[in-house]
């Protein structure tokens, strides 16, 4: 395990950076089928429609959007690391990168998302 | 400072502990002479030139594919070694693995140079481009450090494309063309690169391979 950690955390970071993305990616096509299915119930009218949306008013909905917000931001701020590293800029940089830009900035935005959400829509309930 | 170290081996009958007692300044290729000397004279592996120019001793150590002639186990900062063939690879015996299907790859690209009458004598002025690039002695580590390599047994690997592009930037080639086509391959050429950056981060030569097969992708979208 803790060569597993040195080697992931350190050189081989790069490989945790294409897993994210890859895990992330599925957890927002997952979430696309699902927001699509839901709108899809306006078809048979708007209480079918509220009807739809009432499902995720729950507390488990709730921190499931949280996390939703995570993916997004580690989705997106890898995706840019990655075009700056395919535009062949920061290559000798790409583990700072990761950590700095995808990790250390996302976890910011992150929270400055989160903590607002989670204060309104599951504490304030 | 000498150390005591717990070696793993995985042999091909399965994994084998043996205990060794290593210099500050042994290498884990002396740990497999020392075990193979004194504990188990069937330990099969490979080396030549033992100072890290042949690159044929390498294996998978701690997790990471490695010189065995160039890691010294003070700085594996453990005092257990486990020590497995390179994956990727087919095993011959113990340590010691064909790099058949890394050579197949290699061939694909045609290596050898290209060209006609005595333009292929010419010495060509070093390019800051290629130069760190052409330090690669082959050693399969790149290859068995790839996870694309994993799922995609037809990939080119890391070493094929930065030869490739080596001999692209090779005023004096001329099959240019050929070589294009291959890398340019939708299953198996630069694009099966997802930029995981596990060939930089285990070349023992310190060769920047996303950064070639970068430079290829990009050369192919703007051409």
């Amino acid at each position: 395990m803790k060569d597993l950690i040195r080697k992931y955390g350190g050189p081989f970071s790069g490989m945790v950076a294409h897993l994210i993305q890859r895990v992330t990616g599925l957890l927002l096509l997952f979430y696309l089928f699902l927001h699509v299915r839901t709108i899809y119930a306006l078809r048979e009218g708007p209480a079918a429609f509220d009807q739809a949306v009432g499902a995720f008013n729950g507390v488990l909905f709730k921190l499931l959007e949280i996390a939703l917000l995570g993916a997004v931001i580690l989705h997106a701020l890898n995706g840019i690391r990655i075009t700056i590293l395919d535009l062949g800029l920061g290559q000798d940089r790409q583990r700072r990168l990761f950590w700095a830009w995808s990790i250390g900035v996302g976890a910011l935005i992150f929270l400055a998302g989160a903590i607002p959400l989670f204060l309104a829509s599951v504490l304030r309930r | 400072m000498t150390g005591s170290y717990e070696v793993r081996v995985t042999k091909s009958a399965g994994v084998r502990s043996f205990q060794v007692t290593l210099g500050e300044r042994m290498t884990v290729l002396d740990a497999l002479f020392r075990i193979q000397a004194q504990q188990d004279s069937s330990l099969a592996f490979r080396c030549a030139c033992r100072v890290g120019m042949c690159g044929t001793c390498a294996m998978y150590i701690n997790k990471v594919p490695r010189l065995a002639c160039k890691t010294r186990p003070a700085q594996l900062d453990s005092a257990v070694i486990s020590i497995a063939p390179l994956p990727h690879l087919p095993v011959i015996q113990d340590l010691v693995v064909s790099l058949g299907p890394f050579f197949d790859q290699w061939k694909r690209i045609k290596p050898a140079l290209r060209g006609s009458g005595a333009d292929t004598l010419a010495i060509i002025p070093p390019n800051p481009d290629t130069s760190r690039k052409r330090d690669c002695i082959t050693c399969g580590i790149c290859y068995a450090a790839c996870g694309i390599k994993a799922s995609h047994a037809d990939y080119l690997g890391p070493a094929a494309i930065n030869k490739a592009f080596l001999r692209l930037k090779d005023p004096r080639d001329s099959a240019n063309k050929a070589r294009l086509s291959v890398l340019n391959d939708e299953w198996s050429g630069v694009w099966r690169c997802h930029t995981q950056f596990n060939c930089t981060a285990a070349c023992p030569k310190k060769i920047d391979l996303t950064d070639t097969i970068a430079r290829i992708k990009r050369a192919m979208l703007t051409s």
